[in-house]
């Protein structure tokens, strides 16, 4: 029992940590945290069922297009939800038009798709066990994830670029840097962590249109928590989540496993806005 | 003074006789539909209609919330839940006797006075984004222990809503009903928008530092207006729950909450007409083609994204007919130093604002050190420097924007630096920014009011219910506000709105602002700044003329020749400290001065 | 010195840009040959900052503005860089948390990958002190030795004109010397350099000619061997209406 709660509170933990991840991406490109977070993981689960079962496609493929599918998003969310507010930013538009834009995809997904979690696939055509793909997918698609962000800041050209944009955005731009490029693509990293979010743990959360608002929630507590921009921060307070959530979920019920998290969210901000990992900031007039 | 030349021209569009007319028309019409509904419409409408109602009760209040104040509450169906299940479970006996659905109503609207504080209070900590995500928090929790409670509220099968009695309980009498509270809410949400709170609240929403140094405190009116949104969103509730007649906690989805908060900026915020127009519109809107019912939150989330990206005033701005009419293109300033006298009366003024070794540095650099000021009353103050020498650091440390590590600041022996940052405002001392920070969307006049809201006496209760007392504030500070409009030369754009103007006549628009105060020291944070050289020296008149009625005047200023023109006495910066002080002439021949600030 | 008879590498004319609705600079014309130093001088809030962040297209502004015979309208900072136009900003802002030799090769994003490595060394040629390390992240750096990797993050691009704004803020004399050095050498290479400057003396024996910006608007240019120049710099700043250009 207690090997199950760990399992699953790992796995469910792994997803909001790249919900958190995919949130970050966007937030360090542009300081605007998107609604569309949650989104992008609903977004990968629904395009994985739907070309793998609906449309027969080989797994390799309907993995693919699924995490391209994540990408055009997050580029669409970068055009249509945050370029155009970007000049504002004192004035939260973003809040707004990322909200709406993620309302436009949910609802489309809930009539087009269905108003009802569908199946998702299994990857590997292997035994059931007790250590199933449901549970140890969704962690390595998060440890790859963090080990390969990691590599792209460290090593390459283009992730010095992104950090550059990220530390000052002024300073990039008068360097020369293509700072809008950089900011659409990293947009599509996040849609691609967002849809691998929804895709690693669709065998756990269905494809369901629901999961958009729910993993919109539960992701945005490791960036919360985790300091805003911290991916190793919000994986270490997503996996912490999962596994408070799991064990709250066997110990007293599902119901209040939700309120006991909600309630400890809204607790800890209050004490700390900054996060647990953040570092206050001043005002400045 | 010879009082016939200070007379004050009244506002051209004042807001008696017509206008007032004009502003009511729109409600007057929709009230006159509403009323007579029964006659031109069958039972199917009457049911839309009383849901419109309904909607509007929260909405209404949550419009204070979101449209006035402008935090982003997506959340509020939390509350509709809390009162549609208080309201139901009384009426219906679950837990104790059962009671008459009105008494039950009132305690709901208690209840969710609450509750609405409860939702509110993290938007005094929280930043916009975490806000919204805790009030989605609360609408997804509320339902979750909605369904887990089901000894009280029935779980997933739900109770009955209550039926309220006769004659509220055939169709059109309930119909009648909800009219009647939501033309109530309507009546005091306008009393509100127009009062001295309303303009407070959109002070808050689009220049939170000016509503600070105004005198207005963020938590406690935010607070009060948590509660009012709270108590109407659960009455709404409870009416919800018997036009329902049965409730499950299906009923509030999200997708609810989102309707009632799209409605509010659809309609335009800080308005009241365009989020009731946008509540009925998206009541209604459905119901003419059967096929979009299914696509109605997503049409509603397009609406949202068109109305942020193309038309941020909502419709409110589409009725804004007035606002349309060009201004006149070759307009100018020209103020009236000679009205300061009456605006400020006999300032008997006799204290210094005195800061005293005071020391602030940032991470390691030191920002001021060990700076003395000396303020006299009556007396204009200049305080110039290169970049970085700590000039708008002075300012925000007696502002209370930054507390000093060392030194002090005192007025009437009173400490400056321990005060919260909106008492300054109590001790008569009042500063314009150097990025003037204006309500766009209010007219000229109500933005100069926002500076005399610490002045007004009524309560906030009072100008929700239109008592005596809110007439006498709104009189009197539409009276101070159109003579500081009239001193600084603004008078004629009384009532335009505040972002169709010019950057160098919001500049005077600030300083009206300041004037509201009667401060006893004003600090002027670059009030040159793109200025013409016409309007530089007009400026400076006008300022001399305000230290000749016995205020004290800081001036932070990069214009060399009007800080040389109007001061009595000049401090120079550098590195956080006084490199020179004296009069203007001192100043000016002081050749280690004109190194330090040129250059050299 | 350089004539002015030939074809300007910049010229500007009847510039005017703000922010927002606030104007900062009205009608400001200003010329720099290929090869020459100029400083630009004015008091504070006079808009000189303003001025190179329009030029170098980080903000938009209208009137007419050629660089090496192209018309830079509507050219964004990338395209300014590319047409060999570089522009330090003020306060040193480097990147912290990256290398020096990291920082120097985001100066040179759009340079052929080959060719970075040696842009680098270049830069690095005349700095020895940051030379030495370039392994370190810029935040071990001390604020000169930050301003100099700033000023190499622009001489990695190779311009043919270099804006410098107010390089020695916060720098120790010995240090500014080194960055005036520099600049000098630059001179020697035919890089023209545009210098924003509180430090008048050090501007002036330096350049070959001197703008000055008063109020949104140029108020003075001279050459720097003209006589009396730090008296008329004075007069033209504290002049009550704006005086002709």
């Amino acid at each position: 029992m207690v090997l199950s709660i760990v399992l699953s509170g790992l796995a469910i933990g792994s997803i909001y940590a790249l919900i958190g991840i995919a949130y970050n991406v966007m937030y360090s490109a542009s300081r605007v945290f998107s609604f569309t977070a949650g989104t992008l993981g609903m977004v990968g689960g629904i395009l994985g069922s739907l070309f793998i079962l609906r449309m027969g496609m080989p797994i390799w493929a309907g993995f693919l297009l699924a995490l391209l599918g994540g990408a055009v998003l997050g580029v669409v969310t970068e055009i249509v939800a945050v370029r155009p507010v970007l000049k504002s930013l004192d004035q939260h538009l973003y809040v707004l038009s990322t909200l709406a834009l993620a309302l436009i995809v949910q609802q489309f997904a809930a009539i087009e798709w269905s108003t009802e979690p569908q199946p998702f696939p299994r990857i590997f055509p292997i035994e059931r066990n007790a250590f199933d793909q449901q549970f140890w997918l969704p962690m390595i698609a998060c440890a790859v994830t963090l080990v390969g962000l990691e590599i792209l800041y460290r090593r390459t050209m283009l992730g010095h670029a992104f950090l550059a944009i990220a530390e000052d955005n002024y300073a990039a731009r008068a360097l020369g840097l293509p700072e809008r490029n950089l900011r659409m693509a990293s947009f599509a990293i996040a849609g691609t962590i967002g849809a691998l979010a929804g895709f690693a743990g669709g065998q756990m959360l269905l494809a369901f249109f629901a999961n958009a608002p729910m993993l919109t929630f539960y992701g945005f507590v490791p960036v919360a928590l985790g300091g805003m921009g911290n991916n190793r921060g919000a994986v270490v307070a997503g996996i912490v989540l999962g596994l408070f959530q799991q064990a709250a979920n066997f110990l007293v019920g599902g119901i209040f496993a939700s309120v006991a998290v909600f309630t400890v969210f809204i607790l800890v901000l209050l004490v700390r806005p900054e996060g647990l990992a953040g570092t206050a900031v001043g005002r400045r007039v | 003074m010879d009082m016939s030349t200070t007379e004050v021209r009244p506002a051209r569009a004042s807001l008696f006789g017509s206008p007032a007319l004009s502003a009511a028309l729109p409600f007057l019409i929709i009230a006159v539909i509403a009323a007579t509904l029964p006659l031109f419409a069958g039972g199917y409408w009457g049911v839309i209609a009383t849901r419109a109602c309904v909607y509007w009760v929260l909405a209404a209040g949550l419009n204070l919330v979101v449209g006035f104040a402008g935090q982003i509450a997506i959340g509020w169906v939390a509350l509709l839940t809390v009162g549609a299940y208080t309201t139901s479970v009384l009426a219906a006996g679950n837990v104790m006797p059962a009671i008459d659905p009105f008494l039950a109503l009132a305690i709901a609207g208690l209840v969710g006075a609450a509750f609405g504080v409860i939702v509110g209070l993290p938007a005094l900590r929280l930043r916009t984004f975490y806000f919204a995500i805790t009030t989605l928090g609360f609408a997804t929790i509320v339902t979750q222990i909605v369904l887990a409670w089901a000894s009280v509220t029935g779980g997933g099968v739900g109770v009955p809503g209550p039926v309220f009695p006769a004659p509220f309980d055939s169709q059109w009498g309930f119909y009648y009903l909800c009219l009647m509270v939501a033309a109530v809410c309507t009546w005091m949400t306008a009393n509100i928008a127009g009062s001295r709170f309303g303009r407070a609240l959109t002070a808050i929403r689009d220049a939170e530092v000016a509503a600070e140094a105004s005198g207005i405190a963020k938590p406690k009116l935010l607070m009060l207006v948590f509660l009012f949104s709270g108590a109407t969103a659960a009455i709404a509730g409870g009416l919800f729950a018997s036009l329902q007649s049965y409730i499950t906690p299906d009923a509030f989805t999200i997708e609810l909450s989102v309707l009632f908060f799209i409605a509010i900026l659809i309609g335009g915020r800080g308005s009241i007409v365009g989020p009731l127009l946008g509540t009925v519109l998206l009541t209604v809107l459905p119901e003419f083609a059967a096929p979009l019912v299914a696509w109605s939150t997503f049409l509603y989330a397009v609406l949202l994204l068109a109305i942020v990206l193309l038309m941020p005033g909502g419709i409110a701005e589409l009725l804004d007919f007035k606002n349309r009419r060009p201004l006149e293109s070759n307009r100018a300033i020209v103020p009236r130093p000679d009205l300061l006298a009456r605006l400020l009366g006999q300032n008997q003024n006799a204290d210094t604002l005195r800061l005293e070794q005071v020391a602030l540095s940032f991470g390691g650099v030191r920002a001021i050190d060990g700076l003395d000021l000396t303020i006299l009353p009556g007396q204009v103050h200049g305080l110039i420097g290169p970049n970085g020498s700590g000039k708008t650091t002075t300012l925000n440390v007696i502002s209370g924007y930054y507390t000093p590590q060392g030194g002090t600041a005192k007025l009437k022996g009173v400490v400056l630096t321990q005060l919260a940052h909106h008492r300054r405002a109590h001790l008569r001392i009042a500063r314009t920014f150097q990025t003037p920070r204006i309500v766009g969307e209010a007219s000229v006049l109500e933005n100069v009011m926002i500076g005399g809201t610490i002045d007004g006496r009524g309560t906030f209760v009072e100008s929700l219910l239109a008592l005596p007392r809110h007439w006498k504030d709104e009189k009197m500070l539409r009276e101070i506000a159109m003579l500081a409009l009239s001193a600084v030369g603004l008078e004629q754009l009384a009532a335009v709105r505040a972002d169709r103007l010019q950057h160098s006549e919001l500049r005077f628009i600030e300083i009206a602002r300041a004037l509201m105060l009667r401060p006893a020291f004003l600090l002027l944070d670059e009030p040159a700044a793109g200025l013409s050289a016409e309007e530089i020296r007009r400026l400076g008149a006008l300022v001399v003329e305000i230290s000749n009625n016995g205020t004290g005047v800081l001036l932070v200023e990069h214009h060399a020749d009007l800080i040389f023109d109007i001061c009595h006495h000049v401090t120079v910066l550098n590195l956080g400290k006084t490199l020179a002080a004296g009069t203007p002439a001192e100043i000016r021949s002081h050749r280690e001065v004109v190194n330090a600030y040129l250059g050299g | 010195m350089p004539t002015l008879g030939a074809e300007p590498l910049l010229s500007v004319t009847g510039l005017s840009t703000g922010y927002g609705k606030v104007g900062v600079l009205r009608g400001v014309d200003l010329t720099i040959a290929a090869g020459e130093v100029v400083a630009l001088l004015g008091p504070n809030g006079a808009g000189k900052t303003t001025l190179l962040r329009a030029i170098s297209g980080l903000l938009p502004w209208t009137g007419g503005v050629q660089f090496s015979g192209r018309d830079l309208a509507g050219a964004g900072p990338r395209e300014t860089v590319k047409a060999g136009l570089a522009h330090v900003i003020e306060g040193h802002r480097v990147f912290t948390q990256q290398s020096v030799t990291d920082n120097l090769l985001l100066a040179a994003y759009d340079v052929p990958r080959g060719e970075r490595a040696a842009r680098v060394e270049e830069a690095l040629g005349y700095f020895p002190e940051i030379a030495a390390k370039r392994h370190e992240r810029a935040v071990a750096l001390s604020g000169g030795q930050q301003q100099m990797l700033a000023v190499a993050q622009g001489l990695v691009q190779r311009p043919r004109l270099l804006m410098l704004d107010e390089p020695s803020a916060g720098l120790s004399p010995v240090l500014v010397d080194r960055v005036f050095v520099v600049v000098s050498k630059l001179r020697e290479t035919g890089t023209a350099v545009l210098l924003v400057e509180q430090l008048i003396e050090k501007a002036l024996a330096l350049a070959d000619r001197v703008y000055a910006l008063a109020r949104g608007s140029i108020v003075l240019e001279a050459a720097t061997g003209e006589a009396d120049l730090p008296h008329r710099l004075e007069r033209a700043y504290f002049a009550p209406t704006p005086a002709a250009g």
